[in-house]
């Protein structure tokens, strides 16, 4: 698949790991659509196909219908129009408790009368396993989530990371055929979120179970996903793998919601190249050969010399002059923000015990490659 | 309750714990502390001091302690019947409560913030209204031409009009009525653990909505239903224009007696003995809310 095609992707079109022999739509959702009166549309006709095994990550700023996308694969809000299946199987209009699906709350919702063992259990319960097979069940999930013998513990007297590995053990134990996580790490410190990102898409990996995860944070959906699919007002803006997302946005709004951009107007005087202000950048337009047109740039793409080098410019690289206008030290990269004239600049540099090298005012030679750039029909 | 109360560091553990109250603190209590010594504390021991003298025909107090009022009581097998009739009322009475206003207070719990203080000034508005009025509408309702039996009658369901009133179930009627905003009240108070995602988790873990309510929402709003069914079977037992009004002189319970015996009778002694016996019961009461409580905790 080239990559102009995936630009223009049709999120219904299947992607997958061509090595994975699984059924590419064991996950399927068609035409969904949630409508609230007054004709707002929380979720506006999505299509998404989710091979078996991988996990798919919903991101989104809020209000994008992308918890409302889960909820309704959980069966916890009424879908307008449109069906979800699991393996051919439409479970569109049936009730929550018998979709037979794993779910993992923001706040938990862990029980708080019940003990931990019997928050485990209580999905067992419901579907009538034994005590003695559930025991051994809830002790070994408990084992999974790295909290053996911390069974008869109410979920008050355990920590937020605790918490939630005990309702991800609760979610898994009753092995659903789908895991749904909504904004699993939000409630979680920096450092646990972290460890917790690690831990569960290695369970994840390691059951191979489907899991749609919804989330607003960029680095989740790109280090713990397979596929992601970023939602923009109700509508699917991209789905794609992470790489695919960060390298090559489908459209502005994923340009610029994922990862940092310096987005730039420009005019499109041919097929290979744009101009901004005066100067003329050769890059790739997508087939378009005129009109106005958004030029993105991610800041760590650019690369910064001292002005007087320009005789080692490479004729393939953009390039153009500027000056520095504010210098931020943010500890693992400096951000400069030049001024090419007219528009500024953001660049970033990875930083060195060396020190960083530019002082506001210098001249600098500012660089990249035209693929770099991705350009967008259309002004701002 | 010592864990409330803020203390500084630089305080030892050594000092005594009414030391380490702030001043403030002390200052704001002894109007209230005041008041319920005053109005609370020394009546009931002087009505439990009253309990144990014996007074001579005519409702002359002397200045004898005699434990008669007690082996009076308890030898008599009308006490029994008083006894069974109040349990049995504040049983009753508590349970149909519960059921009547448990949906209401689920419902207030559930509804949007925009509609849940109207609602709630709603469910309680009755309390406007004195008991006693309200419980005349009900005699007005309930009796052999009331509105209740004509409705009846009128559809064909009976014949002759069915006895409402005058008897133990006009006084169940009233007494649910009278306390169902208390309940309510008492259960909202409680309900603060249940949250919509609890329900929601239990539904995604296979519970359909009878064991979501088995499983979940009964046990979270256990704290709420205790409370309510104590402050219930406390008011049931304690109140008398309801059931006098109501139960027309034929129903006779514990409140309606101590009546009798202190005003009608000026047998003080015994009101007052009965009175301790009412005030045992209310203490049974309470330790079966702790425990409770305790339990779902």
């Amino acid at each position: 698949m080239s990559s102009a095609e995936l630009r223009e992707h049709a999120p219904a079109a299947p992607i997958w790991d061509a090595k994975t022999p699984a059924d590419p739509t064991f996950l399927k959702l068609k035409g969904v659509t949630k409508s609230y009166g007054g004709g707002f549309l929380a979720v506006d006709d999505l299509d998404i196909n989710l091979p078996k095994g991988k996990l798919l990550g919903l991101l989104g700023p809020s209000g994008c219908g992308k918890t409302t996308t889960l909820r309704m694969i959980a069966g916890l809000q009424d879908i307008t129009s449109g069906t979800i299946s699991i393996e051919g199987d439409d479970i569109s209009q049936r009730p929550p408790y018998r979709r037979d699906i794993g779910l993992v709350f923001q706040n938990y919702a862990l029980f708080p009368h019940m003990t931990v063992a019997e928050n485990v259990a209580f999905g067992l319960d419901m579907r009538g396993v034994s005590k003695s097979e559930a025991r051994g069940r809830v002790e070994e999930a408990l084992e999974m989530v790295r909290l053996p013998g911390y069974g008869a513990r109410k979920p008050k007297e355990m920590s937020g990371g605790q918490q939630q590995r005990v309702a991800l053990a609760r979610a898994l134990v009753i092995r659903p055929r789908i895991l749904l996580l909504d904004e699993p790490l939000s409630n979680l410190d920096a450092k646990l979120r972290d460890d917790m990102r690690v831990e569960i898409r290695e369970i994840q990996q390691r059951l191979e179970i489907t899991t749609v995860f919804v989330t607003h944070d960029q680095v989740e959906a790109l280090t713990m996903c397979d596929l992601v699919g970023v939602m923009h007002g109700g509508k699917l803006a991209q789905l794609g793998t992470p790489e695919d997302i960060y390298e090559r946005p489908a459209n502005l709004f994923v340009a610029e919601f994922v990862g940092r951009a310096n987005v730039l107007g420009c005019e499109i005087e041919a097929v290979d190249r744009v101009r901004i202000g005066s100067s003329t950048y050769p890059c790739d337009t997508k087939g378009a050969s005129s009109g106005k047109a958004t030029a993105a740039l991610r800041p760590h793409r650019i690369q910064l010399s001292p002005s007087r080098d320009r005789s080692l410019v490479s004729i393939a690289t953009n390039s153009t002059h500027g000056k520095v206008v504010r210098v931020t030290y943010i500890g693992d990269v400096v951000q400069y923000d030049i001024d090419i004239g007219g528009s500024v600049l953001t660049t970033e540099v990875h930083t060195s015990s060396a020190g960083h090298s530019f002082r506001t005012g210098e001249k600098l030679l500012c660089e990249w490659k035209p693929e770099d750039m991705q350009i967008f029909k259309g002004g701002r | 309750m010592t864990t409330t109360i803020a203390t500084t560091p630089s305080m030892s553990a050594a000092t005594p714990w009414i030391r380490r109250i702030p001043l403030v603190v002390v200052l704001m209590l002894i109007p209230m502390a005041a008041i319920n010594l005053v109005a609370f504390i020394l009546p009931v021991a002087r009505l439990a001091m009253i309990s144990f003298i014996e007074s001579r025909s005519g409702g002359v107090l002397t200045d004898t302690f005699t434990l008669e009022n007690y082996i009076d009581f308890f030898t008599d097998s009308f006490s029994v019947e008083l006894i069974s009739n109040s349990l049995l009322l504040g049983f009753i009475v508590t349970l149909a409560t519960l059921i009547c206003a448990y949906p209401i207070a689920l419902f207030l719990h559930r509804v949007s913030p925009r509609w849940r203080n109207f609602l709630f000034v709603i469910t309680i508005s009755p309390l406007l209204v004195s008991s006693v009025v309200r419980t005349y509408g009900w005699m007005v309702l309930l009796g052999d031409q009331g509105v209740v039996n004509g409705l009846l009658m009128s559809a064909g369901i009976i014949q002759t009009p069915v006895r409402l009133v005058n008897n133990s179930l006009g006084v169940y009627i009233g007494m649910v009525e009278v306390l169902i905003p208390y309940m309510a009240l008492s259960l909202i108070a409680g309900f603060g653990r249940l949250d919509m995602v609890f329900e929601e988790a239990a539904a995604s873990l296979g519970a359909n909505s009878w064991t979501r309510f088995r499983r979940v929402i009964l046990p979270l709003t256990m704290p709420g239903i205790a409370l309510g069914c104590l402050l219930c079977f406390v008011l049931a037992i304690s109140s008398f224009i309801t059931p006098k009004l109501l139960g027309g002189g034929r129903v006779f319970l514990l409140a309606t007696e101590i009546y009798d015996q202190a005003v009608i009778q000026l047998e003080w002694p015994s009101a007052a003995a009965t009175s301790v016996i009412v005030l045992i019961i209310f203490g049974l009461a309470l330790a079966l809310y702790s425990r409770v409580v305790k339990r779902f905790d």
